[in-house]
Parts: C-alpha cells; sequence; structure tokens
C-alpha cells in the first residue's frame, strides 16, 4: 500500500497557497484543505525543530525514507534537510532545522530556525524533544511556543525512558503545554505510521487544541515587556514576529533583534534602564529569562511526569570512571583509534581487491568488443584507460571511504565521538584549538570534502577558518591508498607500519602547528570556552548508522567522486597527447620534465615521479594508476620496478611530499564554498604546498647521508 | 547545616558532590550559551568528573563538560 502511494510521488502537486496564521487573530482551528479544482492540491508543510542527539532526524528519516533532498539554506553554509511522505492523497512535506539547543541569535543555526518559523509559516512546527531529559530538551519547545502557535510536541525515546521508570502522563503533558503531544519511540516499528497518523490529526481534525500555554515572567519582567512591547507595537519590520516574543528578544539582548528594530526605533532609553537595573538591583533580564523559562517547565515536567531520579549514579557514569579516565583514557582512545584504522584497513582491502579485479576484468571485456567492431586504437583507450579507469579510480575507493564512515557513525551513535572530543580537549588546548576541531579531523581522515563540512560544528569562526585551511593535511583514505602501497614496496612490514604511524602524527602536528601559526593572521576572535554537551551511552542503531553513513559517503561519491572522473579523463589525455608516442614525450612528460629541475635537487624526484604528484593534484586516488603507468615494464611487476628505480631516500621524500602537498580540487571547491572567499581557497592551496616542500627538503637532505 | 553555606568555586568542588550554583560571573555570550544547557544560576547539579581538562557534570539529567577557565567563574555552595 504504501509503496503504491509513495510512487504517487512522481504526480506533480500544485503548490497551494498557504494561509499564514494571521496577524493576531485566534489559533487556528481547522484548516481549508480541499481545493476544489484539483484533488491533488494540498500540501502541508511541516518544521521539525528540537536539539542535537534527540532523534529529530532519526525521526524524519523514517518519514521521508529516500524521499529526502539534502541541500544548503541559501546563502548559508548550514545544512538544510528537506523530504516529504504522502497519506490518504496528501502530501506532507517536512523540514528538518538545525539542531539547536534554543532560539537566540548565537549561531546561524538558530537565525535559521526562527526565521523559517516565522517568515515561512509552516503549518505545523514540530518540536522533538528526548523523554529521557525531557526538562532541558523541552526548553527549545518553550522557546517556539512564544513564537508559533501552530506547534506540536513528540516526546521521543520512550523506550529507553521506559526503560529507566520514567512515566510521562501525555494528556497532563498536553494540558499543561497547550498544545498536541505524542509519546513515541522511533525505533518501534508502529512509530511510522503513529507519528503519521499524530501529524494528519494534528493539522486535520478537532481532535487537539492548539492553545499554547503562555508563559507569564515575573512582575518585574512583565513591566519591562509591556514597555517595549508599546514601543513597537506599530513597527513596519518584523511584522510577522509577535510583539510580545520580540520585547522578550530585546530584553535577552539578542543582537539580531535589536539590529533590526533599531532600523526603525531609538532603543537607547530602554537600555539605558537595563543597564540602570543590572547596576542598582543587580537584575538583568538576560539571565532572568531563561531562568523563569526553566522554572516554568520544571513545574510542567514535576506535574506531568514521575521518576526523573535526579543525580543517581548511571552506568554510564560507571563506564566513564575509567573511558574518561584522566590518564586511562587516552590509552584507550589511542587503542579504540588504532582498531578503527584497522578495521577500516583489513575489511576493505579484500573488497577493494575484488572489485578491482572485477574492473580489470570489465575493462579487458570492453576492449575486447572495441577490438572486435574495429574501433580506432585511440579511441579505445580513451574508453578503456580514461573512462572506465576513471569510473574505476571512484569506485575503488568506495569501501574504505563506506567502512570508515560505518566506523565514525558507531561511535557518534554509541556517545563515544563526543567523549574523544571531551578527551582531545586538553591535548588540543595546547595548541589552542577547542576539544570540537577534533572531530574535523577525524572526518577528514576519510574524505576532506566531509571534514571540511563537519568544521561547521566548531563555534569560534578563526578556529573555524583554521581548521578549513588546514583538513587537507590529513591524508584521506586515497592517500592512505598511496602511503599503504608505497610503505609495502619499500620496507619491511613493522618498519612500513612504524613510517605510516609517524605519516599520520607529522599530518596531525601540521594541523596543531598551524592553527598556531595561522592565528597570528586570521585575526583576533573571541575565544569560547568549551561547553559540550555529553551524551550518554547508547546502543548504536542500525537505522542511525545507515543513514549518517550514506551522507558522509554520500559526500565523497558526489562531490569528489566527479572531480575525480573528470580529473581520470584529463589526466588520459595529458599523458596520450600526442598519441602513441613515448611517455617522456607527451604533454605530462614535458610538463614533467619541465618541473623535475626544481623538483630533483630539492626533493630528488625526477620526471617520472612529478608527474604522478602532478596528476595527484586534482584527485590523489589517481597517484598509484599514474605510478603504475609511467613505470610499466612488459614482464615485470610495478614493485619490482620501483624497487629498482627509487632510492630509500627518494621514496620517504616521495610519501612525505605527497601525504600533504596540495589539497584535491573538491577539497578546494569546498574550501570556496565554506570560506565564500578566492583568496582563503588560494591559501587554502598554497600553504600547504610551502610548507611540504619546506619539510621535504629537510627530510630528504638529512636521510641522503645515510643511505 | 555549616556546610550548606560554604562558598566555593565549580572548579574545586569535589566529584560526587551535589551544588547549587549562587553565581555565574562568566562573559554574556558563555552564560547565554551555559542557560541553553540548563546550567543556569538556582540549578542543582551533581559533579561526575573534576581532575584534569574540562568538568563534567550533570544538570538536568544531561551531561554537560566545561572548560575550566569557565568553571572557576561559576559560585557554587553545597
Amino acid at each position: 500500500m504504501r509503496r503504491s502511494r509513495f510512487n504517487q510521488g512522481k504526480r506533480r502537486y500544485k503548490r497551494k497557497h498557504y494561509r499564514g496564521k494571521p496577524q493576531g487573530g485566534k489559533p487556528h482551528s481547522k484548516r481549508i484543505l480541499a481545493s476544489p479544482d484539483s484533488d491533488h492540491t494540498i500540501e502541508h508543510r511541516i518544521a521539525f525543530l528540537g536539539n542535537p542527539n534527540v532523534g529529530k532526524s532519526s525521526i524524519f528519516n523514517i518519514l521521508t525514507g529516500s524521499h529526502q533532498h539534502i541541500g544548503n539554506w541559501p546563502g548559508k553554509t548550514v545544512e538544510k534537510k528537506e523530504g516529504h511522505f504522502l497519506l490518504s492523497d496528501e502530501y506532507f512535506s517536512l523540514v528538518d532545522l538545525p539542531g539547536t539547543y534554543s532560539l537566540s541569535a548565537h549561531s546561524e543555526e538558530e537565525i535559521i530556525t526562527r526565521q523559517f518559523v516565522v517568515e515561512e509559516k509552516p503549518d505545523l512546527v514540530c518540536a522533538i524533544v528526548d523523554a529521557t531529559r525531557l526538562e532541558r530538551t523541552s526548553y527549545i519547545a518553550l522557546q517556539a511556543l512564544e513564537l508559533t502557535e501552530n506547534i506540536a510536541l513528540i516526546v521521543n525515546m520512550m523506550d529507553l525512558a521506559e526503560k529507566e521508570n520514567i512515566q510521562i502522563d501525555r494528556q497532563k503533558l498536553e494540558e499543561q503545554l497547550g498544545i498536541p503531544v505524542l509519546l513515541v519511540s522511533a525505533f518501534d516499528n508502529s512509530c511510522i505510521i503513529r507519528i503519521k497518523k499524530f501529524l494528519y490529526d494534528a493539522l486535520h481534525t478537532e481532535k487537539y487544541t492548539f492553545t499554547p500555554a503562555y508563559l507569564l515572567y515575573s512582575q518585574k519582567l512583565e513591566t519591562m515587556i509591556n514597555s517595549v512591547s508599546r514601543q513597537i507595537e506599530d513597527r513596519k519590520i518584523l511584522k510577522d514576529y509577535p510583539t510580545r516574543w520580540l520585547s522578550i528578544k530585546v530584553l535577552e539582548a539578542d543582537k539580531w533583534v535589536i539590529s533590526k528594530l533599531e532600523e526603525e526605533y531609538v532603543l537607547d532609553d530602554m537600555f539605558n534602564k537595563i543597564e540602570k537595573l543590572k547596576k542598582s538591583e543587580n537584575f538583568d533580564p538576560a539571565d532572568e529569562i531563561p531562568k523563569r523559562k526553566f522554572r516554568a517547565l520544571k513545574g510542567i515536567v514535576k506535574k506531568s511526569c514521575i521518576g526523573y531520579d535526579d543525580f543517581k549514579e548511571k552506568l554510564s557514569d560507571k563506564i566513564d570512571k575509567v573511558v574518561m579516565h584522566k590518564f586511562w583514557g587516552y590509552p584507550i582512545l589511542i587503542l579504540i583509534y588504532a582498531a578503527f584504522f584497522l578495521i577500516t584497513f583489513y575489511a576493505s582491502g579484500p573488497i577493494i581487491n575484488g572489485l578491482d579485479y572485477l574492473l580489470t576484468s570489465f575493462s579487458e571485456i570492453v576492449r575486447g568488443w572495441l577490438g572486435a567492431v574495429n574501433s580506432p586504437i585511440f579511441l579505445t583507450s580513451l574508453i578503456v584507460d580514461g573512462v572506465l579507469s576513471g569510473i574505476g579510480a571512484v569506485l575503488l575507493f568506495i569501501p574504505i571511504i563506506v567502512i570508515f564512515y560505518i566506523l565514525v557513525a558507531l561511535m557518534e551513535d554509541s556517545g563515544y565521538l563526543a567523549r574523544s572530543a571531551y578527551l582531545m580537549d586538553n591535548v588540543l588546548g595546547k595548541f589552542g584549538l577547542q576539544g570540537t576541531a577534533f572531530l574535523s579531523m577525524i572526518m577528514g581522515l576519510g574524505c576532506n570534502v566531509t571534514g571540511i563540512m563537519a568544521t561547521r560544528t566548531i563555534k569560534s569562526e578563526r578556529d573555524r577558518l583554521s581548521m578549513i585551511l588546514t583538513n587537507s593535511f590529513l591524508p584521506c583514505a586515497a592517500r592512505l591508498g598511496v602511503i599503504a602501497f608505497l610503505t609495502g614496496i619499500f620496507f619491511e612490514p613493522w618498519i612500513a607500519a612504524m613510517l605510516m604511524l609517524a605519516l599520520y602524527a607529522m599530518s596531525f602536528l601540521l594541523v596543531f602547528l598551524s592553527a598556531m601559526f595561522l592565528k597570528l593572521f586570521l585575526g583576533k576572535s573571541e575565544t569560547m570556552p568549551l561547553i559540550i554537551e555529553i551524551p550518554e551511552y547508547r546502543l548504536p542503531r542500525l537505522k542511525n548508522i545507515f543513514h549518517l553513513t550514506w551522507e558522509r559517503a554520500g559526500i565523497f561519491v558526489k562531490k569528489a567522486g566527479t572531480f575525480i572522473f573528470i580529473a581520470s579523463i584529463v589526466i588520459w589525455f595529458m599523458s596520450n597527447i600526442p598519441y602513441g608516442v613515448d611517455s617522456e614525450y607527451t604533454i605530462a612528460g614535458y610538463i614533467g620534465r619541465g618541473l623535475a629541475y626544481v623538483t630533483e635537487p630539492l626533493f630528488g624526484f625526477d620526471w617520472k615521479m612529478v608527474v604522478p604528484l602532478l596528476f595527484g593534484i586534482p584527485a590523489k586516488e589517481v597517484v598509484i594508476s599514474a605510478l603504475s603507468i609511467l613505470y610499466y615494464i612488459p614482464g615485470s611487476s610495478i614493485v619490482a620496478t620501483l624497487r629498482a628505480a627509487w632510492t630509500i631516500p627518494q621514496a620517504i621524500s616521495f610519501l612525505v611530499f605527497q601525504l600533504t602537498y596540495a589539497p584535491c580540487f573538491a577539497t578546494l571547491a569546498s574550501i570556496r564554498s565554506e570560506t565564500k572567499s578566492w583568496k582563503m581557497t588560494a591559501v587554502g592551496f598554497f600553504y600547504p604546498l610551502i610548507v611540504t616542500s619546506l619539510i621535504t627538503v629537510v627530510v630528504y637532505y638529512s636521510l641522503l647521508p645515510f643511505f | 547545616m555549616n556546610t550548606m553555606n560554604k562558598k566555593n568555586y565549580l572548579a574545586d568542588s569535589t566529584v560526587n558532590s551535589i551544588v547549587k550554583i549562587e553565581k555565574i560571573t562568566a562573559g554574556q555570550k558563555a552564560r547565554r550559551f551555559l542557560a541553553d544547557l540548563g546550567v543556569l544560576e538556582g540549578v542543582k547539579l551533581r559533579i561526575i568528573k573534576n581532575d584534569l581538562g574540562p568538568i563534567l557534570i550533570e544538570v538536568k539529567a544531561t551531561r554537560v563538560a566545561i572548560g575550566r577557565g569557565i568553571a572557576t567563574k561559576i559560585e557554587v555552595t553545597g
């Protein structure tokens, strides 16, 4: 049944003009839905908001399935997730607003969230909260109540709450808040239909009432709110926003609201009054308002729930005694991450080999076909060695990327990732960075593009910028491939392992030192102290793992994949034109030989070593294949050929150089899109190149006397 | 009884003790962010970890890690 309905989604739905909430109108009762001219004109727009880690995205994912689209909010570097589902021939479009802790103006995410709620006027705003942490996670819902009347509450994670003997009285909670409430567990099989029905009923029927609780503050605050309200009542801007909400925000010193209102009003009087109060009575409305909200929440929770056993030592605490121990925490961290890399490496090996075999066989079959239809050799080579090997280069890296991000998702969903950020805060703090920067570094070890996207969670602008610029220092899966390949050729396994470890350590050290160095140029930025929520340990859920992996590995396939594919074809042209000559006399050969005049004395790279590095600039995935083409000698293996061709200092110098010399084009593109600055993109390219060149010269010349 | 009024800073609180926040003297931005996570004046919390690095507390059934610098600006009693 459901499938057939989903298929109907391909039909075109006319967009209905939305009846926004009229200014000062009564709370919505029943919506006029069916439009007479068509039977598919009904679209409901629902927005999900809530804290991070409450299962908001899980609910969004199970409702929309594959019907979702991930993009950016216009002009912002904040992810926008949209999706839809159909029920009773009606179209429910969902927007998953960014996970935030409040609706203030601390971050772009929070501004986007409240702007969407007010300016886009969704038919229903659905606040999603965690039953095990009802009070804290409902804070944002209480804020949203002041912003819109069309709001419902989904209390998720009821299964975990039941395990902790927490009982929530839905009816009482509904009465207290004055909005529809649903208690679910996103991992319960019946939850999909229950949530859909809840949303349907909330939008259609008289079953629920929408009379959001009106939160009264203290008398002093109310007087102040009223006084601001009177002043801004007849405003011409921000007309969609409730006056009371704006007044509250003015008192909370919300920069965004104040700067907008100041276009029309002079609010100096108000601020003078507040300043006076702060001084004379030690009364700051900006502190008082959240305090009152939490007090109200405490009352609501107390009246509708039982079983919140405050300050009881939980299992998570017991685990953390060891895992987050001031000493043992670090060996455990190293062990976990070492296991993480070994698993990625060894689990993906056989898959990659199998895939490689299939791809090579397929290429040969295609070559055979093309030969049979008398295709010109030039064309055959373009198709097989250019196009097909380009596709192969992308496909071959998918297993390692997918396994890597599955493991990241496992760590994230279980709660360990946040803890490793906590532990690393001590280490990173020495370099002026916060623990949260560590997460983007870990992500970058899969694919730098994903790593750069992950910097979005870093609060300090300056730290974020330096993490964006230095993420390419961290060897992505493609470079792991090169490192493993070359160290395996030149060294005994245990030396190879030590060398790999040293190379990774060097990458991290470069990121840390660069953060200190770049700080001198990126200007001053207020240092935000570390304040992060540490989630409780949870058994990872398959659905979450799947979605998290899908999203991150998807970034590699979509963004990096395109570049790798195009680069492979361009490289084919450069290394095959003029067609039929020795590789030395192709375009690539000429460029390589030209560059070798510089690289040979500096790093010991002859032209055959330069060309793969040149090709590696757009996409590191092609370095190995370029090496195997250039060093191809009929009847001899690439391993033997390379061993004979390179000296040990050359090999190490090559390994060091390829590790960090340049971000791939996909990474450069995301540096550009995240910083919105060509200047920073140029820095992102030349800074690693210069730093790596310097290091390589030192490494090469200090090794030379020993071999 | 006499321990009830002992003034202390969060950074100096002992593990597993339950304390009440009296005053937060940190900057406005940090104060606002703490408030979003339920860490505000008058709230009771439990110290989970306080040795090296950020202090880990339990507040309103959630765990929050707070940098040591900020923790020296949170006055507690209890």
